[in-house]
């Protein structure tokens, strides 16, 4: 038997694989707080983009930009022509606003980082929450005042359900009350 | 692979070789059979030796033994694990200028014509972030009525296919170098010089595009008679040539079902292969199916058991070639019948016809088992139930196609079918091939300086005795446009990548007076160009300017002439808005249909020669093989044989025994022309002396797709052709049949699951039981059981399937796909039993071998209320929605597979793989991550899935009614399965609601449960209570249970396993 046999070797990195595996799963796993729920997770952006500025200050309505957020799944991120739509005219000579003229002339889409990324398996609709009159606020956190647009709620799904499995109080036609859920907690409202 | 060869020797896997009480593989004939080893055993005996045969599997799997396994899988699972610590981070892109209307993330439709055949069906695109992401049929298009076809369906994967042409490429030689498209133009432009001598070679297409290529000819200087057509599915020169010659009048009649009360069909597959099949299975479905207990009748004489047959209320078994016969025998007693309509001269030329063909006509009638009495009857039955006579098919297509049509036209005024349900007078359909046109091409090709040959592919789909090939050889130049790659790129000096018809322009006018425009719903996915505007390249490079910048500026001034026709008002760019937005525009043409032509000059009649003969009708998926390179269609299987990915033989059982030939024996037919091997597949209720191979597979080499895939039966067809259409004759030639000591296994669905003999499967009852119980109802959703009760909800979502409807096109499986990333298994995989479809087709024998009846079952996840699949899930994958769905969590699948096991129908698949998403043709599986649905999950390896009542377009439905304050409205959501189905067998909607279909369907007493039992006798079966539910097919009448072994019977009585 040589000790270099392929299966033996393959047994060693085997070993090898689950001593870092383990720890960097518990460290995944275990970990308390920001580290699963990716709260406060705000990554660098290719430019400096301030809702703070933008929807505080100057007090920009979220669905100017945001416009397909009560029409469709997603909320959209606003096209460079929407940018340009003001930034033609107002502060041109800001290097941000350089940036994205240049871009936008050479027909080069931005390259925004996802800050609120639900996993592929869950189907979420901006649609119905925005005609539930659910704030953007609720799940996004106070963008308004955010120089720099980070993560505020979980994400995850018991943070969802909370919210779904709120009760409500309805009466029925025989004048009896009971009590459900206010959104849909099945499976299928989220995962297919 | 070793323990499915282990398996398999080892046939009794569950029960010992002594039994237990009751063993669970011991056969007992029960009234339906899925294979043909449960009536004949013995010739689905494979000998031991080879059952396990490995050179009969394509196998990309390595040899890999149990032990080395278990250590691969765990390192890899542990640096799978690994190298997942943190969540990835996702860019996201807008757009620089998001188009004006264009809201992300909702799905933009476009209206466009099919062009996978020359029928030109109307399809809605559904297109998300501008790219196609799945077709359905219009609805309001009169020729698809929202349904599609399997081929249809399928087409979208034609459009993302990795293997498409990505540049030009020109030929040095063997070798191709690829160029761009300028220098491409400029050395055509050079060949064609001032030569006159250019032809065109193109498909069958009924719209404005022959118009264009002759324009162009002309302006070249060559002769319009230089645009060749070629469509290999001949009933369309058939039909044509004997309609010139009987009325002197172009075109073919329109069937018009509403009609009638009786068809009669000589050996026509006109709902799968007919001159327009979706709009034939919609509207035989709507006239003449069971509905209010009432329902048509349908006589089928073939020697195929074609799936048209399957719907025949009387099915007749003939020899092969005898429908000539048969529809002169009918001719003669339609004659006698009294009652007969028709005017004096055409019956004067009905007895000329038969005084010529007397003394043959003796001789020939002897083989058939319907006698002149039965034909006095039906001739009868046709005059008082105003019938309609179709003839002809591809599986019938021999010398005698066209007089076979001449006859079937003086049957057709004779019944006076003429002016009601055949329509020759007001919109009829156009030809879509000019007849004679391949041989006239074959004597003219040799003289040819460049041709160009666009979109049809002539050397796989006309017979090779033709010479095809060699004829291309001989001109100078050839320049081939395709849409996918073929076999004529193989030796084109000039091979160009065409578009596909979803990036294309383009018309279709499948009747007189009815135009179907086709528009780009996506812009050209690689480097191709429209071969309409790359012969206006070649123009604008010669200086012999055509006038219009593109072929899309050429159509939009054709269609001033459809503007002015049709009369509108309205100003022309506004019509032309509107046909875009819909599609189509009717206005149809009427004209006086001329008296009845000498036609008895052109019957004459010879008696079939008795044997063997070889048919090779088109597949009913892949037609000529032009959607052979589709993998879902390779995958979804025949519906007749169930077998994928394959050709195969199909032989009657007793010829089978006769020469001692077994299911997956490999077997040579031999002609003077070639020899194929095939492996053989015993059929019930196909002539004993019809051995059919089918068309469509065989590719030599190109794609990885179809290359190597079955054996293409034309090679053994000599050179032959119908005397009157001239089309190749591809069917009734007599062959040397030799059976090898070669096996290969087919990839047959069925059976991959055991009936048990159960008989609350697939049930029948008679028409006079149907109408006698028309008012009664039943509540299928009463039985006695312990479970709680179900939650309140205002939605039940429920599914109903009418099996008197359902015909076995495949259609739902390959839109089911579509819709739902489900991917394609492969041979291999097939073999094993790992299909992955989420809806499959059930195919169940009923009666004698002879000639039985076949029911179609569609089974996708049944939904049960009471599942047995769900508490057996370890992790809550599995559980049941308020709403009647069996919800599946595919995040939470552990992969356990326990609910596949708990399953009682079958229908749960497990990812036994990881598919590659990113391309096709390295495994069969992978598919183009493009052609994705963005709204379903894509599963990977170790996940459980199923069918989910398309519980996406539900969520759609249920968010859209929210927006509007409203409830789903019945009808407001179509599962996709439903959606296409070509013959309108599916159903679905709210169980809640009492005024919805399915719920009318499911209290109906034709309904029934899957594995339900029969509770009319308070037998309940599995009590599973499925929100699916079946409708009980209705017959005229029934086969007698039971006889179906015949001589067979006694053996099997004793006959285990």
């Amino acid at each position: 038997m040589r000790f270099l046999h392929p299966t033996r070797l393959l047994l060693v990195c085997t070993i090898a694989c689950i001593t870092t595996n383990a720890f960097a799963r518990g460290w995944w796993v275990w970990s308390p707080g920001k580290d699963v729920e990716d709260i406060g997770y705000a990554p660098d952006q290719e430019i400096n983009f301030s809702h703070k500025l933008h929807a505080g200050d100057r007090k920009i309505p979220c669905e100017y930009c945001h416009s397909s957020a009560r029409r469709s799944i997603t909320a959209g991120i606003p096209p460079t022509n929407t940018c340009m739509g003001c930034h033609r005219f107002v502060h041109t000579e800001a290097e941000p606003i350089k940036y994205l003229t240049e871009k936008f002339n050479k027909n080069e889409p931005m390259k925004w980082t996802k800050v609120h990324d639900l996993p592929d398996f869950v189907r979420f609709s901006h649609k119905v929450h925005v005609l539930a009159k659910i704030e953007c606020q609720k799940c996004h956190g106070e963008v308004e005042k955010m120089e720099k647009l980070e993560q505020r709620a979980p994400l995850l799904m018991g943070w969802c359900v909370e919210c779904h499995d709120h009760k409500v109080t309805k009466t029925l036609a025989d004048g009896s009350k009971v009590e459900h859920p206010q959104a849909p907690v099945t499976c299928a409202t989220c995962h297919y | 692979m070793d323990e499915l060869t282990r398996l398999e020797k080892t046939t009794e896997v569950f029960v010992g070789p002594e039994g237990l009480e009751a063993p669970a593989k011991t056969f007992v004939p029960g009234p339906y059979y899925v294979a043909i080893d449960e009536v004949i055993p013995e010739l689905g005996n494979i000998p031991e030796e080879v059952a396990g045969d490995k050179k009969s599997f394509k196998s990309w799997i390595p040899d890999v033994d149990r032990r080395d396994f278990m250590r691969l899988f765990s390192a890899s699972a542990m640096f799978g694990a690994a190298s997942c610590v943190r969540r990835p981070e996702e860019k996201a892109i807008p757009y620089v200028n998001q188009p004006i209307d264009h809201v992300p993330g909702v799905a933009v439709h476009y209206a466009t014509t099919c062009n996978e055949c020359a029928a030109g069906c109307g399809v809605i695109v559904k297109t998300r972030e501008g790219r196609p992401v799945k077709l359905e049929g219009s609805a309001r298009h009169p020729l698809s009525q929202g349904g599609m076809c399997a081929l249809g369906q399928a087409s979208i994967q034609g459009l993302y296919h990795p293997e498409r042409q990505k540049t030009p490429l020109i030929r040095y030689g063997k070798r191709q170098d690829p160029a761009d498209w300028s220098s491409v133009y400029q050395k055509i432009a050079e060949k064609v010089g001032d030569s006159t001598k250019i032809g065109i070679l193109t498909g069958g297409s009924t719209g404005f595009q022959q118009q264009f290529f002759k324009a162009v000819l002309k302006k070249l200087g060559a002769s319009e008679n230089n645009l060749y057509t070629w469509e290999s599915n001949s009933l369309y020169t058939a039909i044509g040539k004997a309609h010139e010659l009987a009325f002197g009048q172009e075109g073919l009649p329109r069937i018009e079902f509403r009609k009638t009360n009786l068809v009669v069909s000589l050996g026509s597959d006109f709902l799968e292969l007919g001159t327009s099949p979706t709009f034939h299975a919609k509207t035989f479905t709507k006239a003449l199916s069971y509905i209010n207990g009432k329902m048509g009748q349908l006589v089928q004489f073939e020697a195929t058991y074609s799936l048209t047959g399957t719907k025949a209320s009387k099915r007749v078994v003939i020899p092969p070639g005898y429908e000539f016969t048969v529809a002169l025998l009918l001719l003669r007693s339609l004659l006698a019948a009294e009652g007969v309509r028709g005017e004096a001269r055409d019956k004067e030329q009905a007895k000329q016809i038969l005084a010529q063909v007397e003394g043959e006509l003796a001789v020939a009638e002897k083989a058939l088992s319907f006698s002149r009495h039965d034909f006095d009857a039906l001739a009868k039955d046709m005059l008082a139930q105003n019938a309609v006579i179709l003839a002809g098919s591809s599986a019938s297509f021999d010398e005698n196609s066209t007089k076979l049509q001449l006859v079937t036209i003086l049957l057709n005024l004779l019944t006076g079918a003429y002016g009601s349900s055949l329509l020759f007078d007001r919109g009829w359909m156009t030809q879509p091939v000019k007849i004679g046109d391949m041989e006239r091409f074959l004597t003219e090709a040799e003289n040819l300086d460049v041709l160009f040959v666009i979109d049809t592919n002539p050397i796989f789909s006309c017979p090779p005795s033709w010479g095809v090939k060699e004829k291309l050889e001989k001109v100078k130049t050839v320049v081939s446009v395709q849409a996918f790659p073929n076999e004529v790129d193989d030796l084109a000096k000039f091979s160009l990548p065409g578009y596909h018809y979803l990036e294309a322009w383009g018309d279709e006018q499948p009747f007189a007076g009815f135009w179907s425009l086709r528009q780009p719903a996506v812009r050209a996915t690689t480097d191709c160009r429209q071969a309409e505007d790359v012969l206006l390249w070649v123009l604008a490079h010669l200086n012999k300017p055509f006038g219009f910048p593109d072929y899309r500026a050429y159509l939009e001034e054709q269609y001033k002439s459809v503007f002015k026709q049709t009369g509108m008002q309205a100003d022309y760019k506004k019509f032309y808005k509107a046909i875009l937005r819909q599609g189509f525009v009717i206005k149809l043409d009427k004209r006086t249909q001329a008296p009845l032509a000498v036609i008895a000059t052109h019957v004459s009649y010879k008696a079939p020669t008795p044997g063997l003969k070889l048919l090779s009708p088109l597949d009913h998926r892949l037609q000529d093989g032009r959607g052979a390179h589709l993998p879902v269609l390779q995958d979804i299987g025949d519906g007749m044989t169930t077998i994928a990915w394959d050709s195969w033989l199909a032989i009657h059982p007793d010829t089978a025994t006769k020469l001692h030939i077994k299911r997956n024996q490999l077997v040579e037919l031999t002609t003077e022309a070639g020899t194929i091997k095939v492996a053989a597949f015993p059929l019930p209720g196909i002539h004993p002396d019809a051995l059919i191979v089918p068309r469509g597979n065989g590719h030599k080499g190109g794609s990885k797709i179809s290359g190597g895939v079955g054996v293409d039966p034309l090679v053994v067809y000599p050179k032959a052709k119908d005397e009157l259409s001239a089309s190749p004759k591809t069917s009734d030639i007599s062959v040397k049949i030799t059976p090898t000591n070669e096996w290969y296994r087919l990839a047959a669905m069925q059976k991959h699951n055991d009936i048990a003999n159960r008989t609350d499967i697939v049930k029948k009852i008679t028409l006079s039981e149907a109408a006698s119980n028309l008012k009664k109802q039943q509540n299928l959703d009463v039985v006695p059981d312990l479970y709680p009760k179900l939650e309140d909800s205002i939605y039940r979502w429920g599914l109903s399937i009418d099996l008197n409807r359902c015909n076995g096109c495949g259609a739902c499986m390959v839109a089911c796909a579509i819709e739902n990333n489900v991917v394609q298994a492969g041979r291999e995989q097939i073999i094993m039993g790992r299909e992955m479809h989420w809806i499959r087709l059930d195919r169940y024998f009923f009666g004698d071998v002879n000639n039985p009846d076949v029911t179609f079952q569609p089974v996708m996840c049944q939904h049960c209320n009471h599942a047995p699949c769900e508490p057996v899930c370890p992790v809550f994958a599995t559980s049941h929605d308020p709403e009647g769905l069996n919800a599946m969590t595919y995040n939470r699948c552990v992969g356990t597979r326990y609910c596949a096991n708990a399953c009682p129908y079958k229908v749960r698949r497990f990812n036994w793989w990881h598919h590659k998403w990113g391309e096709i043709g390295e495994r069969l599986q992978d598919r183009n991550l493009r052609a994705l649905n963005p709204d379903v999950t894509v599963r990977t390896k170790g996940v459980m899935e199923k069918c989910s009542f398309c519980v996406g377009r539900l969520r759609d439905a249920k968010h859209t009614a929210k927006e509007q304050k409203r409830y789903v409205f019945d009808g407001e959501v179509q599962t996709a399965c439903q959606q296409t189905c070509p013959s309108d067998a599916i159903s679905f909607g709210n169980l809640n609601k009492a005024t919805s279909k399915v719920s009318a369907e499911r209290a109906s007493h034709r309904a029934y449960l899957l594995l339900g039992g029969e509770p009319e006798h308070g037998h309940y079966g599995l009590k599973t209570l499925p929100n699916v539910s079946y409708l009980a097919e209705v017959k005229h009448t029934l086969k007698e249970a039971g006889s179906h072994s015949g001589q067979h019977e006694e053996k099997n009585a004793h006959h285990p396993g």
